[in-house]
């Protein structure tokens, strides 16, 4: 290659030659006189100059658009310096937002559980159970919490894995990884989508917002204070947790549609516009979803059990979600004890 | 989204089966044309492979083996006349890839994107691979001897039944020199005129044009040449997209010389887009517009007074006609405001060296010849003929479209333009080496060996009309195709059903052409696989009538055969079946005499050393194949704007023009380094000099034909004179100066009638010798016709065209009467007279044109599958006002209706200002759908191009030149509706 | 060490696509990629102007600083390449291209739009040199040969120019001294944020 590169000189300077040798080869035929002004050809009549329209361009964030006659429309865009701007938000805002969502968010988290610590049963367990989630729910849940956590790993990697992973597993790993994430990403947007609509026909009705949630939020919800406020089977925490779900994974679905069928139903800006929609989404969502998790875990005793068998204890009921636990009873669905203990 | 990414079976084969089974050893010629029509080698593999490493296929290769030693071999692009070298690598008989031609003074490396992709013609997994036959309905294999005895046979039978002017010959534009001459030859000695090609549709009309008003009908300066000028105007011509080459030689000169780019057409064209100046005009008025710039010329005294004096005869009758065009007139009837014609008429006369380009928008006209008569008087009248910067540089259309001109693909003439007369045949004859009374058996009749055949603009009706509207024993029944589209001529309806009364339909081509669609045959067809030229050593002649020299780049893939050998074994067939049928007519052997056969062919070289013997009138005697190939060798010893071999060039070659552009008078011992510019007196006529040609008399009512005190350059004769005879030999005392062996040989030819020997019939050349070493110029010295007093029209006048939206004007300018001409009746005033009830319902004119990735009929490039993939879909270009009162949006389907037959056509709708308003434009290379119905199911199996779509010959109508037949295809009208 | 790029003169480009079809023929691209391709802008109007437009070779490639995988890599002529066995196919780079140059060989399918492809301006990929694996993945390598694109050298009217930045820049310098005008270096401020002064 590199004793190759002297030859390539050469063939660059004959090149030159054959183009700028013009001039020397050809006689002026009238004569000596000086050259007049040159007549403007039409394509330059009252057209900007090149740098001049990408200067346009940028600044009123335009693109340049002509015709073309091989069918891909996309082909027949010639400048978009719009590119620049998506790259901007790709590698500067997208990482900013990103990091201190996802990291602001687990270390909101850590503190808060250095503070409070978990938040157990006030009365601790009373060993009877309610069954809060059947299984569909619960299959449901998990369905989509799956989807969720491998759809937003693989974006993440897509995002931060360059500067995270790849310089650990080195190029060729990190490519496989990347390469099974995106796939992955697109088939499981499908399960994803769909769980989420199973999840809306199921829940919403237990979701609608009413005056109570506002009481629940101005008491803090009992997680900052030790106040229980009144909650039915969704307090106003749970609900906010289910319509970001619902609208931002909404959301980040369809602007993910948009991106898995390219420039099916939009144009470049289209899909970039979707690709920042996506994007952001996700991280916000990624970071509500911690709390989610650690809500559900970590964060308080007895939580868990709702989504694992379904379960919960009646105590962790009554503390959480009073009103609902009143419906139930008054519905003459008392809890079973543990142990396959008969109903009262 | 919804990208077609393949078409139909197209690509995907492509895609799909990328290097299966290639040999690990590399590909060689035996695996290549296995795998050619199932896999592309290379990024084709890129789609169809999955996740981890893109892993080349096993024991593939990459098209060229870096490994392996590589040969470049030089021929010349086959598509446009622009005559670009191309320069191929060849590796185990494999095309495997292409270099640019740095050395060529024409094209200089470049090419358009169709030169750039010639390679894909030679892998041609869509070409005709085997000759077959149509049985009814369906194609049938069958063996090239199989083929040619069947065909020969029935031949046979219509030249019993019905005489052999009943079948029609249909030549090419692709043949080299030597095919097109091979043809031409072939048609004599079978006995009819009927022989035409692609010219008789593109440049006939100049060609009648030109050689009637300056003696030879050809572009008269170069390509290159155009560097010098400083005024350009391109006037029915788009060469961006017609012959994009070119367009490098004309920016590079308008950027040199800061030049004036006038474009002057109905359409806003890429090349309009490059212009200073552009002049938008109703179609068809071409000859009003010249008049207007003529007014303004003679009106303010810019004509060149002392050049029409020494050189132009009859400008006093044109300065009567051009009065009336004055510029209320000129803009009544064009369109064009006077201010514009005023300017530009005063850059063209005052701004000089001045050229003037045109193509097909000024030919193809039923008043094409008086259009290039106009145009080549304002040439004359401005002094802008015989210069540099300056001419008729005329853009031809084929590769070889002058060459098969030059070689008399054409109704009214054998090779060489000597016509059709006695003396003609008798020339030919002392060349063939055959007697002339044997060339008459051949024949019907003597007056029919004289009689100019019929064009291919109207074959069909030579085969629908009844038998007494006809002038020759009966109607056309068979025809022989060689390298034509069918969809080429206007009319299509009726071309239809013409092709389906034809007896004998022979197409020979490297594709299986539009003729094997169009129409619903069902037998009698054969397809016989030709090569192209990339296939055949053999020379072809550029526009500027440059010969170079193609040399063969790979065998003939598949079954197909070269030209030369398709005619050698066609004529053996017909012997045979001569010989069953007790007819004692034969050809093989008389015909080949001459030439040198291998392998079933007769070599290029050999015949076009015949043609060197005999073609003395065109200058084609110097031009020797040894000659040529040292042109190819030695390119870069070219100057890139005189074409002159510079001094430091081999002496064989020195000093010589490149290609020996003709005339290249003499034999090629002489040395005559052959015509840069035509009629340039200020050069020597043994540097290339020359003058206009004297060929249409010595006097005219009185007035002088020969020039008047204009000579070229070292000239003994300081003015006009006659061409030269061994009479005018005599009478000037140059007699003895001819050797003894020229003499012997003007005995042996001529015996007692010696004196009417000329220089264009004397085979030894020792008349051309002995009025070159005086001097002058062999044709004689004399002057331009701007009166042309044979023709319909000796002062070109405006008519409006037969189609016509400006109905008041017809009274005024009506088409010329009916009329015969070419052994048919000729019906242009009584069609016309239709104009009137046709135009309200179809008020858009349309007219048709060129698109740089196709060519011609099309079926080639359309089969290329990276040229198919740039143009997917026959469209029509509509003005946007147009277009939204009919609502019909930008790419939308619309039908559009022909003024005749009920003709239709399903296209695309591009909505573009290209067009002004009520003017649409569609490209002429389509086919494959005709009336809305995709008849792609008609083509034989895996030989349909990649891309289909309507003909705009489909739509187009009645009109024809009545000096050439040549078809109007650029002014008719129609009527476009949303589909 | 030469900085690479190709300068379109659109005074001189006359839309005639043979850029586009010596790619292909060069490279056997196959149907529907499109490495480069011509655009025409304000068609049929007094300002039409065509330009033949391909990855431009961008200095600080957009491409390259979006790419999630990291494949692409520039060569030490300034050349924009990237590693097909690397890549993704996940369009990434197409949305931050100011030039529309990335090409994928599938559209639509969910599952991948397969590995991306763009001009290498004839200087192959990470492969060995003019091997039959490198032009299979990437096409031919004819800076490896000493050779400059081939689109460039078969330019019809000599409109596209490539090579080293100082020597186009300097012809089309001179070409617009000699004739009087010039529509500038068109992407050249977006690719390389500068442009060549007269």
């Amino acid at each position: 290659m590199r004793a190759l590169r002297t030859g390539l000189l050469a063939l660059l300077l004959a090149f030159g030659a054959v183009i700028a040798g013009e001039a020397q080869t050809t006689p002026a035929p009238s004569g000596n006189q000086p050259n007049p002004p040159a007549p403007l050809p039409f394509s330059d009549r009252g057209q900007p100059q090149a740098d001049e329209l990408e200067l346009q361009l940028m600044l009123q964030g335009r693109r340049e658009v002509g015709r073309i006659t091989i069918p891909n429309q996309q082909a027949a865009t010639l400048i978009q310096p719009a590119g620049r701007e998506w790259r901007a938000f790709h590698n500067r805002t997208l990482a900013w937002v990103g990091g201190v969502a996802v990291l602001g968010m687990l270390t909101l988290l850590a503190v808060f559980f250095l503070w409070r610590g978990r938040i157990r049963m006030h009365d601790g367990r009373s060993g009877r159970t309610l069954l809060r989630f059947n299984l569909l729910e619960r299959a449901n849940h998990w369905m989509v919490a799956g989807c969720f956590i491998i759809l937003g790993l693989s974006g993440l990697n897509l995002t931060f894995g360059r500067h995270l992973l790849l310089p650990l597993v080195g190029p060729e790993a990190f490519s496989a990884v990347a390469q099974w994430g995106k796939y992955a990403h697109n088939f499981l947007a499908f399960p994803f989508t769909l769980g989420l609509l199973l999840m809306l026909l199921l829940w919403i009705k237990d979701n609608i917002p009413n005056r109570r949630d506002i009481t629940w939020l101005r008491q803090g919800g009992g997680i900052v204070g030790s106040a229980h406020p009144p909650a039915a089977r969704f307090n106003a925490g749970q609900k906010m947790v289910f319509w970001i779900t619902i609208l931002g994974g909404g959301a980040v679905a369809v602007s993910g549609y948009f991106l898995i069928f390219p420039f099916f139903a939009t144009d470049i800006a289209g899909m970039q516009l979707s690709h920042i929609i996506h994007s952001v989404l996700a991280v916000l969502m990624i970071a509500a979803i911690l709390a989610h998790i650690y809500i559900g875990t970590l964060g308080m005793e007895g939580a868990f059990d709702a989504m694992g068998s379904g379960q919960v204890d009646l105590n962790w009921a009554k503390e959480h979600h009073s009103l609902w636990v009143e419906q139930e009873l008054a519905k003459g669905r008392d809890a079973p004890a543990p142990g396959g203990a008969k109903p009262v | 989204m919804l990208i077609k990414r393949s078409d139909g079976r197209a690509a995907k084969q492509r895609l799909a089966s990328a290097y299966q089974g290639l040999s690990a050893g590399g590909l060689d010629r035996r695996a290549f044309l296995r795998q050619a029509g199932i896999t592309g080698a290379g990024l084709a593999a890129l789609g169809s492979l999955g996740t981890g490493r893109v892993e080349a296929a096993e024991g593939s290769m990459g098209v060229l083996d870096h490994a392996q030693p590589v040969t470049r071999v030089k021929n010349i692009c086959t598509h446009c006349s622009v005559g670009c070298t191309v320069t191929a690598e060849v590796q185990n008989g494999v095309w495997v890839g292409q270099e640019p031609s740095w050395d060529s003074p024409i094209n200089r490396g470049t090419h358009c994107a169709k030169g750039a992709s010639v390679r894909e013609l030679v892998h041609g997994d869509r070409r005709l691979k085997y000759p077959m036959k149509l049985v009814g309905g369906t194609w049938q294999r069958l063996s090239w001897d199989t083929a040619l005895s069947e065909i020969a046979d029935k031949m046979m039978a219509i030249r019993q039944a019905s005489g052999p002017d009943s079948v029609f010959l249909l030549g090419s534009a692709k043949f080299s020199n030597e095919g097109a001459y091979l043809y031409r030859k072939f048609a004599a000695f079978w006995g009819t005129n009927s022989v035409d090609h692609q010219a008789r549709i593109c440049h006939s009309t100049t060609v009648a044009g030109v050689a009637n008003t300056w003696g030879y009908g050809a572009m008269t300066n170069s390509y290159n040449d155009i560097r010098n000028a400083k005024t350009m105007i391109i006037m029915g011509g788009n060469p961006a997209e017609a012959h994009p080459v070119s367009l490098q030689h004309i920016l590079s000169g308008k950027e040199i010389n800061r030049a004036n780019l006038i474009v002057i057409d109905p359409r806003f064209t890429r090349t309009a887009a490059h212009a200073t100046e552009f002049m938008r005009i109703r179609p068809g008025t071409d000859i009003p517009i010249i008049w207007g710039l003529l007014w303004h010329i003679f009106e303010n005294g810019w004509e060149d007074k002392q050049f029409i004096e020494q050189r132009v005869f009859g400008m006093e009758k044109v300065r009567a006609e051009v009065a009336k065009w004055n510029p209320q007139e000129c803009e009544r009837v064009t369109g064009v405001p006077a201010a514009q014609m005023r300017k530009v008429a005063e850059l063209f006369a005052t701004q000089k060296p001045a050229t003037l380009i045109w193509c097909m928008g000024a030919t193809q006209k039923t008043v094409g010849t008086a259009n290039v008569r106009a145009y080549s008087i304002l040439l004359l009248a401005t002094g802008n003929v015989g210069a540099p910067g300056t001419g008729a540089n005329i853009f031809r259309g084929h590769c070889n479209v002058q060459g098969a001109t030059d070689f008399g693909l054409d109704v009214t003439s054998l090779p060489a333009y000597y016509g059709l007369d006695e003396n003609a045949w008798r020339h030919w004859c002392r060349v063939w080496d055959v007697s002339y009374e044997s060339m008459i058996a051949r024949f019907d009749s003597k007056a029919m060996m004289e009689t100019p055949g019929i064009p291919t603009t109207r074959y069909f009706d030579a085969v629908t009309l009844p038998k007494d509207q006809v002038q020759q024993r009966d109607t056309i029944k068979g025809m022989v195709v060689f390298g034509h589209g069918g969809n080429t001529v206007t009319r299509m309806p009726e071309a239809k059903k013409g092709l389906e009364k034809l007896d004998l339909l022979v197409v020979v081509d490297p594709h299986p052409t539009s003729f094997a669609m169009q129409s619903d045959r069902r037998d009698g067809t054969y397809l016989l696989p030709a090569c192209t030229q990339f296939e055949c050593d053999g020379s072809r002649t550029c526009s500027n009538r440059s010969a170079q020299w193609g040399a063969q780049v790979v065998k003939p893939i598949f079954e197909s055969k070269s030209d030369y050998e398709v005619m050698y074994r066609l004529a053996g067939a017909l012997d045979v079946a001569a010989e069953k049928r007790n007819m004692p007519v034969r050809f093989q052997a008389e015909m080949f005499k001459p030439f040198d056969i291998r392998d079933s062919a007769p070599t290029a070289e050999s015949l076009l050393r015949e043609i060197n013997r005999g073609s003395l009138s065109t200058g084609y005697s110097g031009i020797s194949p040894e000659r040529l190939k040292l042109h190819m060798q030695h390119q870069d010893k070219f100057d890139l704007v005189t074409l002159r071999a510079k001094p430091d060039a081999p002496a064989e070659i020195r000093g010589d023009f490149y290609g020996l552009p003709w005339p290249c008078f003499g034999t090629p011992e002489m040395r005559h380094p052959g015509s840069h510019i035509l009629y340039n007196t200020n050069l020597h006529v043994k540097e290339g000099g020359g003058v206009f040609r004297a060929r249409f008399g010595v006097e005219r009512e009185g007035k002088t034909l020969l020039a008047e005190g204009s000579y070229s350059r070292g000239s003994e004769i300081q003015d006009g004179y006659p061409e030269f005879t061994v009479a005018v030999l005599k009478r000037l005392g140059w007699f003895d100066e001819l050797t003894a062996a020229e003499k012997a040989s003007l005995d042996r030819y001529f015996g007692a009638n010696i004196d009417r020997a000329s220089w264009a019939t004397d085979l030894s050349c020792g008349i051309i010798r002995v009025a070159m070493e005086h001097g002058c110029v062999p044709y004689g010295n004399g002057k331009a016709r701007a009166d042309a007093w044979n023709l319909p029209d000796p002062i070109p006048v405006h008519r409006e065209p037969i189609y016509t939206p400006r109905t008041d004007l017809i009274a005024q300018y009506p088409t010329l009467p009916d009329r015969r001409g070419f052994r048919l009746p000729h019906l242009g005033q009584s069609v016309q007279n239709r104009s009137r009830e046709i135009a309200p319902n179809f008020p858009i004119v349309l007219t048709s044109g060129r698109l740089v990735e196709y060519e011609g009929g099309g079926e080639e490039t359309r089969s290329n599958r990276w040229l198919a993939e740039l143009q997917q879909d026959m469209f029509v270009e509509i003005n946007p006002a147009d277009a939204a009162a009919r609502s019909i949006s930008d790419g939308a389907w619309v039908w559009v209706r022909g003024p005749e037959s009920d003709s239709k056509a399903r296209v695309k709708a591009l909505v573009t200002e290209r067009v002004g308003r009520g003017v649409a434009f569609m490209p002429f290379h389509f086919a494959g759908w005709y009336q809305g119905e995709d008849r792609r199911g008609k083509y034989p199996p895996g030989t349909d191009p990649i891309v289909l779509g309507e003909s705009v010959n489909t739509l187009t109508s009645y009109g024809y030149d009545p000096v050439t037949f040549m078809q109007e295809t650029k002014v008719t009208l129609c009527q476009i509706s949303a589909a | 060490m030469a900085r690479m790029k190709f300068l379109c003169d659109s005074d001189r480009c006359i839309e005639c696509n043979a850029c586009v079809t010596a790619c292909k023929n060069e490279h056997e691209v196959p149907w529907g990629i499109n490495r480069r391709r011509v655009v025409t802008i304000n068609d049929g109007r007094p300002g039409e102007r065509s330009i033949s437009m391909a990855c431009m070779h961008c200095t600080d490639a957009p491409c390259a600083a979006v790419c999630p995988v990291s494949c692409f890599y520039t060569t030490a002529d300034a050349i924009v390449l990237h590693d097909k066995d690397l890549c993704i196919g996940c369009g990434y780079c197409f949305y931050a291209c100011p030039f529309g140059a990335p090409q994928y060989p599938r559209v639509g399918n969910f599952g991948s739009r397969g590995k991306m492809d763009k001009c290498t301006y004839c200087a192959g990929g990470p492969q060995q040199d003019n091997t039959a694996v490198e032009y299979t993945q990437y096409g031919a390598n004819r800076i490896a040969e000493g050779k400059l694109p081939l689109c460039a050298e078969m330019c019809s009217t000599k409109a596209l120019l490539a090579g080293d930045s100082d020597m186009i820049a300097q012809i089309y310098r001179e070409r617009v001294q000699r004739r009087g005008y010039g529509s500038g270096a068109w992407g050249w401020r977006t690719a390389y944020r500068e442009t060549v002064t007269i």
